[in-house]
C-alpha cells in the first residue's frame, strides 16, 4: 500500500518571476491513497496541480529537485512525451465540469478520443469502454448519452462523463482539482463515494484539491495544508485533525460551523486578515501577519518540525505549544 | 411600525415564468415559487435552504419587489412593496448577494458605492453622507482609507464587508442575504458571519438568510425553511429541525453535510440519481422520485400541509407517521 507512485520534492512555481505561487513543496503520493492538498484561494493548491500535469498557463514556470510518477522522472520529459502520460497514466478532473467538456461534440466522441488516441483503440472499443465506465460510475442508460451533448446533462452528470473520461486509459494517477465544489451538497456526496469506490476498486492514487475541510476529513488518507505556496503541515488524516500542529491549520478548523454542536451566540473561530500575496525573496514565515502566536523571530528561517515520525509542520512553535497556549 | 406587524410576511405567493421550449415548441410554464406562505418576525433570522433550482433566489426576488407574483401577495413591514416607490423601499429592505466580484461596480470607488444609495434619495446633505459612509465603513470593519480604493484592489472579504455597508447605509430594517459567502473562504467566511451576527444584534435587523449550506444557516438563523421545487416542505425552530428533521428532503440534506470529522465516510444519502426539474414537477408528493421511504399514496397525492405550533410545519405524507 506505501509504495510511491507520485513523488515530488521542493517544487517551485512562478508567474512572469513577479508572484511565488509554490515556494519549495514536496509531496508523496502512494499507490491506492487518496492525498488531500488543502488550502484557500491563492495557497498554490491548484497551481500545484497544474504543475504535476505540466499544464501551467504562459508565463508559469515549474522547478523542482525532482519529479517522478513510478519512479520515471517526469521533470526532463518533452511536451510530446508529457502528451503521452497526461489523461493516459496521469488523468485530471476539474471543477467546473462545463468549460472542461467540449460544448461541440457528443460525450460519446470525447471519451472515445481518449482511448484511440492513447491506446490506438478502434472506435467500436473506444465506445464499448466508454458505455461500461460510464455505468461504472452510476450513468444510467449510458447508450443514450453518447450521443447527448455536455449541455444536455446536468451538473452531478457532467461530473460523472468527467471521471468516467478520465479512467478511460485506466490511469495510476488521478488528479481531482475541487471536483464537487460547483455541485449541489446531496450530489456532492454522491460523487465523492464514487471517487472512494473506483479508488477502492482499481487501486488508484488520487490527489484531491480541496478547501473543504469535511471532504478533507471524510476522504484523505493523507493531508498536506497549504499556506502561500508552501505545504505548512502534513499528517495521516487522524492526525491531522486529532492533533493540528500549525497555528494556520487550527485557526482553519476553528472556522467550520458543524451541525449540531453550533453554539449560536458565540462567534464562529475565524482567522484575521487574508492570504497575502507573495514576491520572489520572501523570508519568514507567510503567515505570521494573521498568526496569534508571531513574535520577530517568525520572519526569519523557520524549522520543519516532527510532531511523530508521520506528521510534520513548518513553524517555530513546539510540538503541543500551539494547542496549548492562548494566542496572544 | 408596532412590533407585532411582521417584518416579512407570504401570503399564498405563486411566481410562474413562461420558457420557451425548444426551436419549434410551444411555451411552458415553470413554477417556480408554489403557493408559499410564512412571516417571520422583526429582529429574527429564518434561513432558508435547498438544492440549486429550488426557487430560493426567486424567492427572494419577489420579497424585494424585483419580481411580481403570479398570485398571492408579499408584504414587507405590513406594506405591498409594489405599492410603494423605489426610494421607499430602498429604506426599508436591502439585498446583500453572492459574489460581490459582480455585484460591485469595478469603476466606482469604494467611498461612490456605499454612498450611491444615499445619494439616489436625493435629501441627504453632502456633509451628512460623507460621515454616514464613513461610520459605515468603521461599523463593517474597514479602515477609513479603503474607502479610495476600487473593488479589483480588495480581497473577496473587504467586497462583502463593502457590499454589507451599502446594504445597511439606508439604515434598513430588512436584509436579504442570498449565499452571502458562498464565494468566500471558510477563514474570511467566518469573519463576515460574525459580522452579520454582530449587525443584526446591534442594529435590530430582520434577516432572511438563504443558502445551500446547512452548517451556516444552522449557526445564524432562528428559524429554518426548507424549499424543494418551489415549495417548503418544512419549516421549524432552528434547533428542532436539525436535531429531529421530520420531511425524508430535509433528513437527507442533513445527512449530506460532511463535518470535519475523520473516520466517518462519506454518507450514502440515498436519493438516488434523478434530478429535480422545475419544469417537469412530478405528480402527487413533488418529492417521491428521490424518496426513500414513498408509497404509492405519494405518487398519486399531493400532501397535505400540517402545522403544528411545537414542532413546525411540514409537508409529508409520512412524517412523524
Amino acid at each position: 500500500m506505501s509504495e510511491p507512485i507520485l513523488e515530488v520534492e521542493d517544487l517551485e512555481v512562478t508567474f512572469g518571476g513577479r508572484t511565488a505561487a509554490v515556494r519549495g513543496a514536496s509531496f508523496k503520493v502512494n499507490r491506492g491513497e487518496t492525498h488531500c492538498i488543502v488550502g484557500e484561494s491563492g495557497c498554490g493548491k491548484s497551481v500545484t496541480a497544474l504543475a504535476f500535469m505540466n499544464l501551467l498557463a504562459r508565463g508559469g514556470k515549474r522547478t523542482a529537485k525532482r519529479m517522478t510518477l513510478a519512479g520515471k522522472d517526469l521533470l526532463g520529459l518533452s511536451d510530446r512525451q508529457m502528451a503521452e502520460i497526461r489523461g493516459n497514466r496521469m488523468a485530471m478532473i476539474f471543477q467546473e465540469p462545463m468549460t472542461s467538456l467540449n460544448p461541440a461534440y457528443t460525450v460519446g466522441s470525447q471519451m472515445a478520443e481518449v482511448l484511440t488516441r492513447h491506446k490506438g483503440a478502434t472506435k467500436a472499443d473506444a465506445l464499448d469502454r466508454a458505455v461500461a465506465l460510464m455505468r461504472k460510475v452510476g450513468i444510467t442508460a449510458p447508450e443514450l448519452r453518447l450521443g447527448q451533448f455536455p449541455h444536455q446533462l446536468s451538473g452531478g452528470l457532467r461530473q460523472r462523463v468527467m471521471i468516467a473520461m478520465a479512467l478511460m486509459c485506466d490511469p495510476e494517477v488521478l488528479i481531482a482539482d475541487e471536483p464537487t465544489t460547483a455541485l449541489d451538497v446531496t450530489v456532492q456526496a454522491q460523487i465523492l463515494r464514487l471517487l472512494a469506490e473506483l479508488q477502492r476498486d482499481l487501486g488508484l492514487a488520487i490527489v484531491l484539491i480541496t478547501h473543504d475541510l469535511g471532504i478533507v476529513a471524510r476522504i484523505a488518507d493523507q493531508v498536506s495544508v497549504m499556506y502561500a505556496g508552501k505545504v505548512v503541515e502534513r499528517a495521516p488524516v487522524a492526525e491531522l485533525f486529532g492533533a493540528p500542529q500549525h497555528p494556520y491549520t487550527s485557526g482553519l478548523l476553528a472556522c467550520v460551523p458543524i451541525p449540531g454542536k453550533v453554539q449560536r451566540d458565540k462567534p464562529l473561530g475565524s482567522i484575521p486578515g487574508v492570504v497575502p500575496t507573495i514576491q520572489p525573496g520572501f523570508t519568514g514565515c507567510a503567515f505570521r501577519s494573521r498568526c496569534g502566536f508571531a513574535t520577530d523571530a517568525c520572519a526569519g528561517d523557520i524549522p520543519r518540525r516532527h510532531a511523530t515520525t508521520t506528521h510534520d509542520y513548518l513553524c517555530r512553535l513546539g510540538v503541543n505549544e500551539a494547542r496549548e497556549r492562548v494566542p496572544a | 411600525m408596532t412590533s407585532m406587524t411582521p417584518a416579512i410576511e407570504l401570503r399564498n405567493v405563486r411566481k410562474e415564468f413562461r420558457v420557451k421550449s425548444g426551436m419549434f415548441g410551444g411555451e411552458k410554464h415553470v413554477v417556480a415559487v408554489d403557493d408559499v406562505s410564512f412571516s417571520v418576525p422583526a429582529g429574527s433570522v429564518l434561513g432558508i435552504v435547498g438544492e440549486s433550482g429550488c426557487g430560493k433566489s426567486t424567492l427572494a426576488r419577489l420579497i424585494l419587489g424585483l419580481l411580481e407574483p403570479t398570485s398571492g401577495e408579499a408584504l414587507v413591514d405590513g406594506k405591498r412593496l409594489f405599492d410603494l416607490d423605489r426610494k421607499a423601499r430602498a429604506r426599508l429592505i436591502q439585498p446583500v448577494f453572492q459574489d460581490p466580484f459582480a455585484s460591485l461596480n469595478p469603476r466606482r470607488s469604494v467611498r461612490e458605492i456605499v454612498s450611491l444609495p444615499l445619494v439616489a434619495q436625493g435629501t441627504f446633505a453632502s456633509a451628512d453622507i460623507d460621515k454616514r459612509v464613513a461610520a459605515m465603513l468603521d461599523r463593517v470593519g474597514l479602515p477609513g482609507s479603503m474607502a479610495n480604493r476600487m473593488p479589483a484592489q480588495l480581497s473577496g472579504g473587504q467586497r462583502q464587508r463593502v457590499a454589507i455597508a451599502r446594504a445597511l447605509a439606508l439604515e434598513p430594517r430588512i436584509v436579504i442575504c442570498d449565499e452571502p459567502t458562498s464565494a468566500l473562504d471558510v477563514s474570511v467566511q467566518a469573519q463576515i458571519l460574525n459580522l452579520l451576527a454582530d449587525l443584526r444584534r446591534d442594529l435590530g435587523l430582520t434577516y432572511l438568510f438563504i443558502s445551500h449550506n446547512l452548517a451556516v444557516v444552522e449557526h445564524v438563523a432562528s428559524e429554518v425553511a426548507v424549499m424543494y421545487l418551489g415549495r417548503i416542505v418544512e419549516k421549524a425552530e432552528t434547533d428542532l429541525l436539525f436535531r429531529a428533521p421530520r420531511h425524508p428532503y430535509t433528513q437527507a440534506l442533513l445527512a449530506s453535510v460532511l463535518t470535519p470529522e475523520p473516520g466517518l465516510g462519506v454518507p450514502d444519502v440515498g436519493l438516488g440519481d434523478i434530478m429535480p426539474d422545475p419544469a417537469n414537477i412530478p405528480p402527487g408528493c413533488r418529492f417521491n422520485p428521490r424518496c426513500r421511504i414513498a408509497v404509492d399514496r405519494c405518487r398519486t397525492v399531493h400532501p397535505e400541509t400540517r402545522t403544528d405550533a411545537a414542532k413546525g410545519m411540514v409537508e409529508c405524507h409520512l412524517a412523524d407517521a
